[in-house]
């Protein structure tokens, strides 16, 4: 490496081992070891805390967080993929306002958006009046403080992160490849089926893994709209740090959650490219 | 519509999310104030801010576990804290408190003396009392038609989807235990387990667990009933004049909020000022009518209003104060309620 080069990368590698490598090293160190009853660490190196976590109890709450960001990530690729495809069929200018119209909400506060659903949705909330004032219902449903209201919270927040990708992806697509299909005698779905959703697999593969790796580490959407009754991993960890006096289990459980979620990336990313090349094959 | 743009577009989503967590500096003095949420009356703050020209940084904790990790992690950030009682004691425990220069703190005399000397704190060498109250029942007299007088009235099927549970374990199992009628500071394995499955049986009746906003659930009448802190309810209660309290047959948990200064905070002085100034006769009488928790002030009667000084919620009787435990530190028995409580909320 000469010397140009060092001066341009040293910020970066700064950067990366202040914030980084250097709290991410303390947390996994922490998480070997073992705390008093006061919640002070003592220094005394062994796994207890890992094995801790192959407790039915834990492993439950893990499957639940999986299952939770499951469906809000095929939730959200269903809504997003229709939203991101009518878009690049509009004019320059109407793509350019659904842009921003997607973007407005993160201009506001995530907590503010987030206690905004409980006002439309509680009891007495927009939604119940609106529905007893219609007659649809004589009783307020009970809409708040549910699974559902945590999966429509989770939905609803990161469904830019989804509607991004996959329209940058489609917006990249050669269109020329349509027309050829259509050239060629293909249906409109068959043509959708074999070009489209092939090419804009990145799209829909970078948007998936966003959405999925956020919401399994997401605890503020269950504990406001689910009441904190249900509790996600991160809710866990959470209450490890700032309620049980144990930071070496909240460690280890942030340890744990790092690396599953490396290997549900990779996995991704290895699934996909297989099923892209097979794809291509197919067609060769 | 060009890449470039796109890229811009999702680099200031992420720039603004970075942000979001910076705030601008002042040259004023800046007393950092870390406590409950609504535990002061906000037009006070103001009043403190402008007779000293200093600028009040008001920040909320949720539970004491929470303040004391945040302490543990750089308290020096803070100038002044609300531990209650037992977290006084652990506090001072692993000195994390300085001690009180009561010089500063002339209004010191105007406590009521059943605050003065507690056993958490012995001579107030590290801690004020701030506010005190007791964990009762507070329902909606609208939805309950039966005087609730027993903890086992929650259980109550027809309540179901409409109970709150405060978001604390040891507030929650000592409850259980108190109903049947053990100490809410219990040691012992079996009891504990006990209390833990009778609870159980309560969480289909839950409609949710919470801390901070649990007034609101209570005034928007999301729930019918809860457990409440008593100012908790003299609050809502004003809000929502449906709403009543009671203080259970089987008695329950007496609490203490205190003003505390962490070790090496830059503003002593300035803390000690504050609390002073929120000890005043008047300035205390005015604070306390604002946020419904009943006054320590002795000297500070004859400023308060008629509702405030005949208000049940806020004046607890001799008789209903004599049911009251305070909690005390369960030693190592806090990981059995930790696990217990994690079992418990994810319905396993």
């Amino acid at each position: 490496m000469n010397k140009r080069t060092f001066g341009l990368v040293a910020p970066v590698v700064l950067w990366l081992s202040l914030f980084l490598i250097i709290p991410m090293a303390a947390v996994v160190v922490v998480s070997f070891m073992q705390r008093d009853n006061l919640g002070n660490i003592i220094w005394n190196f062994n796994f207890d805390n890992y094995a801790r976590f192959f407790d039915p109890l834990y492993l439950g709450i893990y499957w639940d967080t999986i299952w939770v960001s499951l469906i809000s990530t095929v939730l959200c690729l269903l809504l997003s993929y229709p939203l991101a495809y009518y878009i690049t069929t509009v004019s320059a200018r109407a793509q350019k306002l659904w842009l921003i119209a997607i973007t407005i909400p993160f201009w506001i506060n995530f907590l503010i958006r987030t206690y905004a659903w409980v006002i439309l949705l509680r009891t007495q909330g927009i939604v119940n009046s609106l529905l007893l004032d219609i007659g649809l219902i004589r009783e307020p449903l009970q809409l708040l403080y549910t699974d559902g209201a945590v999966i429509l919270g989770m939905v609803y927040t990161f469904i830019p992160y989804m509607v991004l990708p996959i329209y940058v992806a489609l917006e990249q697509m050669d269109k020329r490849l349509l027309e050829a299909a259509s050239d060629l005698g293909a249906s409109r779905w068959k043509s959708f089926w074999h070009i489209t959703l092939p090419q804009t697999k990145t799209g829909i593969m970078t948007g998936s893994v966003l959405v999925f790796v956020t919401t399994t580490g997401m605890y503020v959407i269950s504990d406001i709209l689910g009441g904190a009754k249900s509790q996600m991993l991160s809710n866990i960890i959470q209450n490890q740090f700032l309620g049980a006096r144990d930071w070496p289990f909240g460690s280890a459980l942030s340890v744990i959650f790092i690396i599953s979620s490396m290997i549900i990336i990779g996995l991704f990313n290895r699934a996909m490219r297989s099923k892209y090349d097979a794809s291509r094959e197919a067609k060769a | 519509m060009n890449k470039k743009w796109i890229a811009l577009l999702l680099t200031g989503i992420l720039a603004l999310t970075v942000l979001a967590g910076c705030t601008g500096g002042s040259s004023q003095p800046t007393l950092n104030l870390y406590g409950w949420a609504d535990n002061f009356d906000p037009k006070m703050i103001e009043k403190f801010e402008k007779e000293n020209n200093v600028k009040v940084n008001y920040t909320y904790f949720a539970n004491n576990e929470e303040l004391l990790a945040k302490i543990k992690a750089g308290g020096a950030n803070y100038d002044l804290i609300q531990p209650s009682d037992y977290m006084v004691a652990t506090m001072v425990q692993q000195g994390l408190l300085e001690e009180l220069n009561k010089d500063n703190i002339p209004n010191f005399k105007h406590l009521a003396d059943k605050f003065k000397n507690p056993e958490y704190d012995p001579d107030n060498k590290h801690s004020v009392t701030y506010m005190s109250g007791v964990t009762g029942i507070a329902y909606n007299k609208k939805y309950i038609k039966e005087v609730p007088d027993s903890w086992e009235d929650l259980w109550n099927p027809a309540y179901k989807g409409k109970v709150l549970l405060l978001d604390d374990n040891r507030e929650v199992i000592g409850m259980a235990l108190k109903k049947a009628g053990k100490s809410n500071s219990s040691r012992d394995d079996a009891e504990i387990n006990a209390a833990v499955n009778d609870l159980r049986k309560l969480v289909p009746n839950v409609l949710a667990f919470d801390t901070d906003s649990i007034k609101q659930k209570m005034i928007q009448e999301e729930a019918w009933i809860g457990t409440l802190w008593s100012g908790d309810a003299a609050f809502a209660a004003a809000e929502n004049p449906d709403i009543a309290y009671v203080v259970p047959k089987e008695g329950s948990t007496i609490f203490s909020d205190n003003f505390a200064i962490p070790k090496g905070a830059k503003n002593k002085e300035l803390a000690e000022k504050f609390i002073n100034f929120m000890m005043d006769p008047q300035n205390s009488a005015t604070n306390y009518e604002a946020i419904g928790y009943s006054n320590p002030i002795a000297a500070a009667k004859p400023h308060h209003s008629k509702e405030y000084n005949e208000n049940p919620m806020i004046n607890l009787t001799d008789e209903e104060m004599n049911r009251t435990e305070w909690l005390a530190d369960v030693g190592d028995k806090i990981q059995l309620y930790d696990r217990l409580w994690t079992e418990l909320k994810s319905g396993q």
